[in-house]
């Protein structure tokens, strides 16, 4: 899903770029507020971004330019907002280009507003909305997580057709392609990637529930319900 | 997930102890001037000095730096293709019309783009590929630190850093701990155990960082990392070769702008 370095053309790579530095600047203020808050979020903060790079280095070719993969930024969005995701995101985005020649540096903006923005944006949007009804706490996470990351292709595919609309019908008819191609593998992904996160919310509910508590990242009777059930 | 990452490399490479700056003024002019190019020409240029300074200056084993190409350049093959049947032209060779929205065709001129393309993201990843060998990650939280990024963002990727590595250990121990008592041997298996993995690894390396912050905080860390500031003196042959490498590359850029493949 990472664009390639060199994909885009100078003016969008700016573009995406402008579009991202704004979210960024913003996440930052709010990750300094986090943190002097409580110091104890710098660990886990590291941990969930270590676990996006792993997660999203695990790469399955596709034919647009990118590769299919899942993102895991579902979870860190859950815990501390879109905003402080984006710029974890940008790190991550920043090693992989860095460790895995994945991704790049030019291509950074459009990468950060696709995985780092939209995607996480759109699983807390969910979460946000499902957080105080009866909906099952684990199918929360399943659906923000799995959105998230369907987010995260849909903003790619509309990033590479702007930037390379068909001559027939223009941006639209690239961007059916370019989803239409993506489709094949990210959907089947997103489900797994939403299963495998909200299998991993449930072993911290069980293990280390107190983070969870602590942030108020779901009501406590749900998590008490959650951990009686289990 | 266990393929050796370009890091390890560029520990050891042979322009290790050149000027971190200069290193990244290479890599950052040559992207600049793959955007700026609009031939072939000057991205497939700047691919073939990078990949030789690579090679040759770094010392980094010709058939590792192929496999890295290998994923790339099959990626950028396939998206240019996409590329070359959707962007059309005017000297049309063949063409398709499967539904009312969607024309698929193969002219002289979506070829020539679809070249072009392709150059640029081979140049590119090059220049990417040649920052990522010879710059270690540690020298770029020096440059980061110079550049004025706040402190928060600088601790929180010395924090992700440090926890990848964590991260990767703990995994490669517990799937192979997984594997041996058949904890793959079907797809429901392998998804609880793919769970169980990332979730035991989560705490794990959690818990691991909580040590390291109270270690650090047992030290006086006080939410600021130090880092020795040291990098290598920029000496004046690798000066005037970066400088030259630019100015050629940039004289290539005007030159050959106008200049198409077919």
């Amino acid at each position: 899903m990472h664009i390639m370095e060199g994909f885009l053309p100078l003016q969008w790579a700016v573009f995406w770029w402008l579009i991202a530095l704004p979210c960024l600047v913003y996440g930052v203020y709010r990750l300094k507020k986090v943190m002097d808050a409580d110091r104890e979020a710098l660990p886990l903060l590291g941990v969930t971004g270590g676990f996006i790079f792993i997660l999203s280095s695990l790469k399955l070719p596709s034919v647009t330019g990118s590769c299919s993969h899942p993102t895991g930024t579902g979870l860190s969005a859950i815990c501390f907002g879109p905003w402080i995701t984006s710029v974890v995101c940008a790190i991550v985005l920043l090693f992989q280009a860095l460790f895995l020649a994945h991704g790049g540096l030019s291509v950074l903006g459009a990468n950060v507003v696709s995985m780092g923005i939209v995607g996480p944006l759109a699983g807390y949007a969910v979460y946000r909305a499902l957080r105080e009804t009866r909906v099952n706490m684990f199918l929360t996470v399943f659906l923000a997580c799995a959105l998230a990351d369907m987010f995260t292709y849909i903003t790619t595919s509309l990033e590479l057709a702007l930037a390379y609309p068909a001559e027939v019908e223009g941006v639209g008819s690239s961007f059916v392609l370019f989803m239409g191609i993506f489709a094949i593998t990210q959907v089947p992904l997103a489900i797994v990637e939403g299963v495998v996160l909200a299998l991993v919310f449930k072993y911290i509910v069980q293990l280390k529930p107190d983070i969870l508590l602590r942030m108020n990242v779901f009501p406590e009777e749900k998590i008490n319900a959650a951990r009686d059930d289990t | 997930m266990y393929e050796e990452l370009l890091e390890d490399i560029a520990q050891t490479n042979g322009l290790r102890e050149v000027n971190t700056y200069l290193k990244l003024v290479t890599g950052l002019g040559a992207i600049l001037l793959c955007l700026l190019s609009t031939s072939f020409i000057a991205p497939l240029f700047i691919a073939v000095l990078l990949s030789g300074a690579i090679i040759l200056l770094a010392r980094v084993e010709a058939r590792t730096y192929a496999e890295l190409f290998i994923v790339p350049f099959w990626f950028a093959a396939m998206s240019v293709l996409v590329i070359i049947l959707l962007s059309g032209g005017s000297e049309v060779y063949w063409s398709w019309n499967p539904f009312s929205w969607l024309s698929i065709s193969i002219s002289r001129e979506s070829l020539n783009e679809g070249i072009f393309v392709f150059c640029r993201v081979i140049g590119g990843m090059s220049a990417l590929i040649f920052i990522a060998l010879t710059t270690p990650m540690t020298d770029l939280f020096i440059v980061m630190r110079r550049c004025r990024i706040p402190d928060a963002v600088l601790d929180l990727t010395m924090m992700i850093y440090r926890t990848i590595f964590m991260i990767m250990h703990l995994l490669v121990q517990t799937y192979q701990a997984q594997v041996m008592r058949l904890g793959y041997s079907s797809f429901r298996e392998s998804i609880v155990s793919f769970s169980t993995l990332c979730g035991s690894v989560f705490i794990a390396s959690w818990d691991a960082g909580e040590d390291l912050v109270r270690a650090m905080d047992a030290r006086c860390y006080a939410g600021k990392f130090a880092l020795l500031g040291e990098t290598g003196p920029a000496n004046c042959y690798s000066l005037a070769a970066v400088g030259l490498f630019l100015l050629v590359s940039s004289v290539i850029v005007v030159i050959t702008r106008n200049i198409v493949m077919i």
